[in-house]
């Protein structure tokens, strides 16, 4: 492939290359009242590594999906080296050399890794021409692998390697990778960004690398921008870029002096040495039994893909307590809910609860032993959306409206009508389908039913996602009024200021385990962001 | 506004709930997609009879004739109505589990297989083996599925796929067993010329056959229609029912809440089953010109497990529904084996009664499809 190399003043912060490979100027996308990039200028140079970093939701995979055509733009320019290009699909930015590895794989388990990799394609299959293609691309990159490998059978590391293989084997000149490390080790990341390297260098190619992990932005980049809210809020060099400033721009937050102290002091933390820090009073309500009511011991867990989502996760609770998992989504707190749902089975480690073991994966188990959960996503585990509201909200326990085995049509209408009201549901009433209710009403269903289960311990995953902001304090107000009554509340969420807000006691997940354990009073956006950019390990 | 309605009925009609308005428009919609479909089916049935060199005014009236005109015609509709229903309510049973079991018509006939054998075996005195006969039809019927059930419970092997394929095994199985006098084979000289039969069932071994205005036909009507009713309670109104649909529409939900798929599942697999055993078990004791004289023979099961699995489709997964689908069904079965003395030929009257089946489905898999969509369309538009 030949790009003009007209000689014209770059902009943004690299100059090593006078036209840069792509120039984004003044792009701005919403998602109606949601602003998912606002006048963002962005300029991707050859033969660079461009890092791209901010936390969940603000806004980085919107702006990379413009580039490839799966979103288009409202306003702004595209210019792929110096020309300004219209891209309204994906087959465009192919033809204008640009590819995208994804972050979910998008790979067919049933089908071989050359399979895999000749899809999409059109006309007749050579599949000794692509077997020979992918040993080309193999040993270029030290991407090894066995092109007659079922897909199914291969470790997460080596799945993303045949979406890499896939996405070169098309030659692109600008190359998108989207948090690439969510799913990979350590090793894996490692080697990863080793072959990234040889991309950039021997074949001058742009590469742009999504993440919100400091460390590999810090060390696998060349020029970072930094995202928050849709805008461009920092852009410099890596070398000019230390993990304290990154993680500020990111949460941005101002932090004093003493805060960022006490972040160089949460550096040495990990979670073998976290008795020591064990918690701090100051205004933590203290539990008042010496049981903990929730006790999750050295939990281990694989999710789907066999990669490793707790490891050697271990948790104590009290009640009355609220503590808040914070953490960049992806790094176990699913699978934590899902353990706690009885979705999920243990490969070893134990849950108890008030010291009882119970069974993980048993179909019903924590829901009996007193677990609620308002799960992460509610049309998952949550909530029927074929049956009523009624229904609904007797879901995990049917038992208030049925007698001898029959249910009871009065007693359920009137607990409905009592939900209904309490909680403020708004609904066509307790027979309304439940798909038919909107997503704040359909939430606080979940909210009513497991409530009025009288749990002793209540997982809340991300509860006021997609809510709006009347909605958001609600639900808010209902997390700490459960607390006051002795409910223990894990409040998992990938907003900080909803975890500094309402939690007694915060825990920082990553990669499945706990990195950081502090009191309210302890924590701040600095602290919090560095050890959720596993800054710390 | 909605207490009329009961919070059970909601399921299967996602429109029930904003009062009678849009349910009224539903129910034109549904009656006018019927009729177009059905219209359309004879349209072009009477088209292929005139092609192929016939006269489509008098198949029609054969048709009449071999369902309801004819004297005796509405007892033996009824009579092959009753197992239709049966299949169709397992049916309903084990995909509101959201399990799809399509190998009623092999249940069916190992079911009364096994009946059979023990009915024989047994022999005790008359009203008490059949009840037996039945029970262990059931047993057997639901044991067959109950094959399915564990390959999918334990080793993960798709229902869709298991019950299929269990179908020609049992066939075969059952063809075997009329090969051997110490299975199901009658003894020398008790089975005439032919030499795959079972003995007959003796006469107080037989379902009673009340005569009604010269149309006669088994029990097994009303029994049909007490379960028919008996199930859609059970469903709607019961604990084990909601956990059941509630299996069927959310697993993951279901898990949550204590529902444990291996238990449930293989329970409603293994219903559907034995309600499909049930009704060959009938067949065999409730015997009539539809299905024979009372003893098993090769291709027993005459289709009535696959028309069963059919009527449950149209029925919309709906035991009550199914009375009259059934019944439908049931007379085209019986009034297409007339349209062969109109001098058409057998393979277009089968042609014909395809077209009609297809009809009848059509206008399910229509709406199915569109409540589908409307369902999806607000998941995501309300997120």
């Amino acid at each position: 492939m030949s790009h003009s190399e007209l000689g014209d003043a770059g902009t943004g912060v690299t100059n090593s290359s006078p036209v840069p490979a792509v120039q984004l100027s003044g792009i701005a996308k919403r998602f109606g009242a949601v602003v998912a990039c606002d006048n963002v200028d962005l300029a991707l140079a050859r033969g660079r590594i461009h890092g791209l970093l901010g936390e969940n939701g603000a806004g980085k995979s919107t702006l990379m999906k413009m580039l490839i055509g799966l979103v288009l733009p409202d306003a702004g320019t595209i210019a792929i080296d110096g020309k300004t290009e219209s891209i309204h699909d994906p087959l465009t930015a192919s033809a204008l050399g640009i590819g995208m590895v994804h972050q979910h794989f998008s790979l067919v388990d049933a089908l071989a890794v050359w399979e895999n990799v000749t899809l999409g394609d059109a006309g007749r299959l050579d599949p000794n021409a692509t077997r020979n293609r992918i040993g080309e691309i193999s040993e270029q990159y030290g991407l090894v692998i066995d092109p007659d490998k079922r897909v199914g059978d291969l470790t997460a590391g080596l799945r993303q390697r045949v979406e890499i293989i896939k996405c070169l084997r098309r030659d692109p000149s600008i190359v998108i990778f989207d948090e690439p490390t969510s799913v990979l080790t350590p090793e894996e990341s490692e080697q990863l960004f080793e072959s990234l390297r040889h991309v950039v260098a021997a074949e001058n190619r742009a590469v742009v690398l999504v993440s919100h992990k400091l460390d590999e932005v810090l060390h696998a980049t060349d020029d970072i921008t930094i995202m928050r809210q849709g805008r461009v809020v920092d852009q410099r060099y890596s070398t000019d870029a230390d993990a304290p400033t990154l993680a500020r721009a990111m949460v941005g937050r101002e932090v004093s002096l003493r805060s960022e102290r006490a972040a160089l002091g949460i550096h040495s933390l990990d979670d073998t040495d976290l008795d020591d820090v064990e918690p701090v009073e100051p205004d933590t309500v203290l539990p008042a039994t010496a049981q903990p009511v929730l006790r999750i011991d050295r939990a281990v867990a694989h999710d789907a893909d066999g990669v490793v989502a707790l490891d050697e996760f271990s948790l104590e609770m009290h009640s009355g307590e609220i503590v808040g998992v914070a953490g960049v989504e992806g790094n176990g707190q699913r699978a934590l809910g899902d353990v706690l749902s009885s979705l999920l089975t243990l490969s070893s480690g134990t849950v108890a609860v008030d010291g009882a073991v119970v069974p993980t994966g048993k179909s019903g188990a924590m829901a009996e032993a007193g677990i609620g959960v308002i799960p992460e996503d509610r049309h998952d585990s949550g909530l029927v959306l074929d049956m009523t509201v009624a229904e609904n909200l007797v879901l995990v326990d049917q038992s208030r409206a049925a007698t001898r085995g029959l249910i009871d049509q009065r007693r359920l209408h009137a607990f409905t009508e009592e939900m209904i009201e309490q909680f403020n549901i708004s609904c066509g009433g307790p027979t309304a389908p439940m798909w038919s209710v909107s997503g704040g009403n359909q939430q606080r269903v979940v909210l009513a039913r497991e409530l009025s289960q009288e749990p002793k311990i209540l997982v809340a995953a991300q509860p006021t996602r997609g809510l709006d902001v009347g909605a958001i304090e609600y639900m808010s107000h209902r997390l700490e009024t459960a607390a006051a009554s002795g409910v223990a509340v894990l409040l998992i969420s990938s907003e900080l200021e909803e975890i500094l807000e309402l939690s007694h006691r915060i825990i920082v997940m990553h990669s499945g385990r706990i990195v950081g354990e502090m009191s309210r009073a302890e924590a701040n956006f600095e602290t919090l962001g560095l050890l959720m950019g596993g800054a710390a390990a | 506004m909605t207490d009329a309605t009961t919070a059970v009925d909601a399921v299967g009609s996602p429109d029930a709930q904003p009062g009678r308005t849009r349910r009224g428009a539903r129910l034109s919609e549904w009656s006018a997609l019927y009729a177009m479909s059905i219209f359309a089916a004879l349209v072009l049935s009477a088209i292929l009879v005139e092609a192929t060199g016939g006269d489509w005014r008098p198949v029609v009236s054969a048709l009449l004739d071999g369902s309801v005109r004819r004297p005796g015609r509405w007892g033996e509709t009824l009579a092959t109505a009753a197992p239709l229903l049966v299949v169709a309510l397992g049916t309903v049973i084990s995909s509101k589990a959201g399990l799809v079991n399509i190998g009623q018509e092999g249940q069916l006939y190992v079911g009364a297989a096994v009946g059979a054998y023990f009915g024989f075996l047994i022999g005790g005195p008359g009203p008490i083996n059949v009840v037996l006969i039945l029970i262990i039809g059931a047993a057997g019927g639901g044991l067959w599925a109950g094959v399915a059930a564990g390959l999918r419970y334990w080793r993960g092997v798709p229902e869709v796929l298991s019950t299929l394929l269990l179908v020609t095994v049992g066939g075969q199985a059952v063809a075997y067993s009329l090969r051997w006098e110490w299975l199901l084979l009658a003894p020398e000289g008790r089975r005439g010329n032919r030499n795959q039969v079972s003995e007959q069932l003796a006469t107080d071994n037989r379902l009673p056959r009340p005569d009604f205005f010269g149309n006669e036909f088994p029990l097994t009507v009303f029994i049909s229609v007490v379960l028919a009713v008996i199930v859609a309670f059970a469903l709607s109104r019961t604990v084990w029912g909601f956990r059941l649909r509630m299996l069927g529409r959310n697993p993951r939900a279901a898990q949550r809440s204590g529902v444990s798929e291996t238990r449930y599942g293989a329970m409603a697999l293994m219903l559907g089953g034995a309600f499909a055993g049930l009704a060959g078990a009938a067949m065999l004791t409730g015997g009539g010109f539809a299905f024979g004289n009372y003893q098993m023979v090769p291709g027993f099961s005459a289709n009535i497990g696959w028309t069963g699995l059919l009527v449950a489709l149209v029925a919309y997964e709906k035991p009550l529904a199914a009375i009259p689908v059934a019944v439908v069904f049931a007379g085209l079965r019986t009034g297409s084996s007339f349209v062969g003395s109109t001098g058409v030929e057998g393979r277009i009257t089968d042609v014909i009664s395809g077209l009609l089946v297809l009809a009848l489905l059509i206008p399910a898999a229509v709406m199915l499809l569109r409540d589908r969509r409307r369902a999806r369309a607000a998941a995501t538009e309300r997120v």
